[in-house]
């Protein structure tokens, strides 16, 4: 510190200030927002929440956004291409119809889960639902979506559950998409897959094997943390007999913090857990969700090898939902990084954080993703325009991917390559292993 | 096989308690209680009035959702089995039964196999101390027992919906059959039945194996992942659990689960989270166990499937007065 106040007592409330501390070098300002406002200050600013996506900050860029797609000179499987078409192949010829978890989908695309975060709970969910319906893309239903929001059966809540699905049911066209539905520790309690499996409402989805069920073992924006909401007192009360309630905001605050618990788990808990969805729903597939932890490879393998039909790895980019600055800012590896360990895989890797168009789509699928999910972008597609912004949206990323693949002399993105890539700021020795 | 056809689905109320067929299979099924009683009685067996509600119930029940009972504003649940409560009832007595009813919601494929109820009571049996192989005894006895009385006890019965006894002889004479999970995966494969080699043998598999035989048979050592927290593990072959199915021979299919319990507390809590649950709404359970739960086993015997077995019943909603199909909303 370069000053210092010379009183012997600390100086009270209505004491005029003598002499102005400051403290160069340190953040100042975020020091004494915590000295104001004591754990409140841990979060993001809370009359932010409800209009605001958290996650990670948009406006930096990351490894991925540096990396740079780097079409080459000589295009032999371009000239692959053109024995097919018996023509030159052109930027329409790029075929993305792909499989998505199990699911046919016309994109290497799929709608992420929302969670229980009041944006989606406000009424974007639905139409968000309907524009991945006509898409035709695979669709991922939140966790706590029931404990919260409600089923939708008899509580006449827009936002349950059932709403969501009807209202994607009602646009998907025949054979394509399907709607993955999460379950956490706390879901568990209220039975979400059980009661979706054993529901007349599901049997469509059933017969025409276009439901999954997602095991959430973690999430990007907090790994190692459960779900993270932020709540009115009055609704606290309602949900604490199932979610742990804190007063992080201070006592006279009008909100405070829901947070479920992150579950425990080890390799044989998750190999089990699968197993016996696999078990207890065999119509339905099996997806598993994972935060970018250190040891996401091996994580991943073990639910490869126990049966699941697709992992999700949710970079430290991603999540639309509440959580710790230092956890926004701090924890978890970057997708990239996830990327890179997992490794080119013949099971089925779906990642997302901070997609929302074509080249940070590319470079997943060239660092071996199968497809890629759109959480907060699509919140703010459909916010912008509840009919036809998602759709938008991914029309974009769409044509984006098609210029992108073709320039790289791919026809097939399955076919992209980490040679497709070039990362400015690691040796060229490096990028090579890649 | 009767003068009134069965259809695959129940007629209305008024048909089905009024038809003579009905009228048989619950006395048949009356011969059947009074001699599992008189069984289990002779063999040294405390009856207990089952418990209805609780804060928690078997979680270990194959895509059946719970019904949910509002208890002064606490969520209970209507039990799907009462599994946890013969554990702690061995505090008590040493070797119990209820006769117990059951409600789950099953998945609406279940509709149609003929062998599901939503609404349905067993006849459940738990021993202190007991091990698989003398829990597999005393049921091969029971079950014995069971059809010899109600051979003799409701003859007239059997004859009216055309139940020929000779199908019993073999069971009667011989003993049961026991295989492993692998061996019965290894069969079923022979037939040409794709049955997973982790999961619990499919509802067709299960038809389809049950076909070949005449007379009972165990099938032991499922895989964990197969079955719910509270199915004991093998403490020399990890991941093969000590419990069993009994299945019924001609199609009848599976009559009966059982096996040794998980008991210890840090067992329980690591299956449970290998289950997917949350070991914080099971408190009362796990108190219990904290402090000591007895080692056990036991079964839970399905009352309707018994006696559907027993009469040649095409469908176990003609062994129940008041049938609730899954999906299907009646009386």
């Amino acid at each position: 510190m370069s000053a210092r106040s010379e009183r012997s007592e600390p100086r009270r409330a209505n004491q005029a200030k003598a002499v102005t501390l400051t403290a160069h070098g340190l953040p100042e300002h975020s020091i004494r927002d915590r000295a104001r406002r004591g754990t409140a200050a841990v979060f993001p600013d809370v009359s932010d929440y409800g209009s605001t996506l958290f996650g990670a900050d948009l406006s930096t860029r990351d490894e991925l956004d540096d990396a740079r797609v780097v079409p080459p000179v000589f295009v032999p499987r371009r000239l692959e291409k053109m024995f097919d078409l018996g023509r030159e192949p052109l930027y329409g010829d790029v075929s993305l119809r792909t499989t998505v978890g199990g699911f046919d989908s016309p994109l290497p695309v799929f709608l992420c889960a929302f969670g229980s975060t009041q944006v989606a709970g406000d009424g974007l969910g639905v139409p968000a639902s309907a524009q991945a319906g006509r898409l035709g893309i695979p669709m991922v239903i939140g966790e706590n979506v029931v404990p919260m929001h409600g089923y939708g059966r008899t509580e006449g809540v827009d936002s349950g559950l059932i709403n969501r699905i009807r209202a994607y049911a009602e646009t998907v066209p025949d054979g394509l998409g399907g709607v993955v539905v999460q379950q956490s520790t706390e879901d568990a309690d209220a039975e979400v897959w059980n009661l979706v499996y054993s529901d007349p409402f599901a049997t469509g989805l059933l017969e025409s094997g276009r439901l999954a069920f997602e095991l959430k073992v973690g999430q990007g924006a907090k790994p190692g943390l459960g779900g993270m909401t932020v709540l009115a007192r009055r609704t606290a009360a309602e949900v604490a007999d199932v979610y742990a309630v804190d007063e992080a905001f201070g006592d006279g605050a009008g909100t405070v913090l829901r947070s479920s618990s992150p579950g425990t788990f080890t390799a044989e808990i998750l190999r089990h857990q699968i197993r016996l969805m696999r078990n207890n729903y065999p119509r339905a597939r099996v997806w598993v969700k994972l935060h970018p932890g250190r040891d996401v490879a091996h994580a991943a393998e073990t639910a490869w090898a126990a049966g699941a039909d697709s992992v999700t790895v949710d970079g430290a980019e991603g999540g639309t939902g509440w959580a710790p600055s230092v956890f926004l800012d701090h924890v978890g590896l970057p997708l990239v990084e996830c990327l890179r360990r997992i490794g080119k895989h013949d099971a089925s890797l779906l990642v997302s954080g901070r997609v929302w168009e074509g080249s940070r789509a590319l470079k997943c699928l060239a660092l071996g993703a199968d497809a890629v999910g759109l959480g907060r972008a699509a919140l703010l597609a459909v916010d912008e325009d509840p009919a036809e912004g998602l759709v938008n949206l991914v029309r974009c990323l769409e044509l984006e991917l098609r210029l992108l693949s073709s320039a790289l002399g791919v026809y097939d993105p399955a076919e992209l390559t980490a040679d497709d890539l070039w990362f400015p700021h690691r040796k060229e020795n490096e990028n090579d292993q890649l | 096989m009767t003068q009134t056809l069965p259809t695959t689905m129940p007629p209305g109320t008024r048909e089905h308690l009024t038809s003579p067929v009905t009228r048989a299979a619950l006395r048949i099924q009356n011969s059947i209680t009074r001699a599992a009683r008189e069984h289990l009685r002779v063999n040294g067996f405390q009856e207990l009035t089952p418990p209805i509600i609780g804060p928690v119930t078997d979680p270990g029940v194959r895509g059946a959702k719970q019904l949910d009972v509002d208890f002064y504003g606490h969520r209970y649940k209507l039990m799907t089995s009462v599994i946890l409560y013969k554990q702690a009832s061995l505090l008590t007595f040493d070797r119990i039964f209820y006769i117990a009813p059951n409600v789950r919601l099953e998945p609406l494929e279940t509709a149609t196999t003929g062998r599901h109820l939503s609404e349905f009571t067993q006849i459940d049996v738990e021993v202190k101390d007991a091990s698989r192989e003398e829990i597999l005894d005393l049921l091969e006895g029971l079950l014995r027992h069971i059809v010899d009385a109600t051979l003799r006890e409701s003859a007239v019965d059997l004859e009216f919906l055309g139940r020929d006894p000779a199908a019993f002889e073999p069971m009667l004479r011989k003993a049961f059959d026991r295989m492993t999970h692998t061996q019965a995966v290894a069969r079923l494969r022979g037939l040409r039945h794709g049955q997973s080699t982790d999961a619990e043998i499919d509802w067709q598999g299960e038809k389809l194996i049950s076909e070949q035989t005449d007379v009972p048979f165990f099938i032991t050592d499922y895989p964990k992942g197969s079955r719910g927290f509270t199915d004991g593990e093998s403490r020399t072959e990890p991941g093969v659990l000590r419990n069993f199915d009994l299945i019924a021979p001609a199609g009848f299919g599976e009559l009966c689960s059982g096996g040794e319990r998980t008991h210890e507390y840090r067992r329980l809590i690591e299956r449970m989270r290998e289950t997917g649950e949350n070991p914080a709404k099971y408190a009362w359970y796990l108190d219990l166990a904290r402090d000591g739960l007895p080692a056990s086993a036991g079964f839970g015997l399905g009352l309707e499937r018994v006696t559907r077995f027993i009469a040649g019943l095409d469908y176990v909603w003609q062994a129940n007065a008041y049938p609730k199909l899954p999906g299907i909303a009646s009386p």
